[in-house]
């Protein structure tokens, strides 16, 4: 049994006068373990929908990068592993004028149907991050995608299978 | 608090192991270098054998202070060392990983792809 933020408090107010144990004793039963939780916390339904939202708008981005060719793209579910994101997209691009397009076209794409603006790079780099805040999408070109190694950092995190994924061509 | 003169720890695997910091990017006789600030650092210990060497002039990214980093939400952050990691003119580390815990803040000043190697972001 939890209580929530602000009616915890209440009672923790209306009860200072009395004997710290007693209130603590009488807070615990009343409310069980957690007497004060932020009031922040989102609800594991808003949670779930945020999470498909993300979901949907990383598989887009993916599919954008694979119409401009972009090779072994990784969509990875990292929010059980780090805080501050919740998928990552790993994809390789075979020169930096290929970069360019996949990082103008998503960045185009986000804007115009989500109205989100990434940050990170605005160049070209051999390592290219755009940072939509819920999705982190890196670029690398092929020998900064092996030196850095991402996906084996990031092994624990669940991969997430692409619809459109055409195995007809591999490309290694 | 960070100017030229003071050593740092350095918190990846590129093969540095202690800078100097000779300089700060940014204004004109700008005095301290916090968190997230770019400086131009020479090596003073390397690692045998790495792309690095001594008195290699390099520039990196601090990502720890003692001076503590307080926060609007009234947090205050405040390491054990001094520490930062080496990046390239373009910005990427020239480490694979990154060790330690590292604030958050970093991704605000978009250095993203070190918060991405890091194994704790606080």
């Amino acid at each position: 049994k939890f209580a929530v933020g602000k009616e915890a408090e209440d009672g923790f107010l209306s009860n200072v006068s009395e004997d710290t144990d007693e209130m603590f004793d009488d807070l615990f039963n009343k409310y069980g373990k957690v007497v004060f939780r932020s009031t922040d916390v989102k609800s594991p339904t808003a949670e779930v929908d945020d999470d498909a939202e993300s979901l949907a708008f990383a598989v887009e981005l993916a599919k954008v990068a694979s119409d401009v060719k972009a090779g072994d793209i990784k969509v990875l579910f990292v929010k059980p592993l780090v805080y501050w994101t919740r998928f990552f997209i790993i994809a390789t691009a075979f020169s930096r004028p290929q970069i360019d397009a996949i990082g103008s076209r998503m960045r185009d794409l986000a804007e115009k149907k989500y109205g989100k603006v990434a940050n990170g790079d605005v160049k070209p780099n051999s390592w290219t991050l755009l940072d939509f805040g819920d999705v982190v999408i890196h670029l690398f070109l092929p020998p900064q995608r092996t030196f850095y190694n991402l996906e084996d950092f990031y092994g624990n995190a669940m991969q997430i299978e692409l619809p459109f994924e055409d195995q007809s061509q591999p490309r290694n | 608090m960070i100017q030229p003169q003071t050593y740092l720890n350095v918190a990846d695997n590129s093969g540095a192991r202690e800078l100097m910091c000779i300089r700060i990017i940014g204004a004109s006789n700008r005095r301290y270098a916090h968190i997230g600030d770019v400086i131009v650092a020479v090596i003073k210990e390397a690692i045998p054998n790495t792309p690095l060497e001594r008195s290699e002039v390099i520039r990196a990214v601090i990502v720890r202070t003692c001076k503590e980093l307080k926060r609007n939400n009234g947090t205050i952050i405040r390491y054990d060392d001094n520490a930062a990691v080496v990046i390239d003119q373009e910005g990427n580390p020239k480490g694979t990983r990154v060790f330690g815990a590292i604030p958050r803040e970093l991704r605000q000043l978009n250095f993203t792809k070190i918060v991405s190697l890091a194994p704790e972001v606080l």
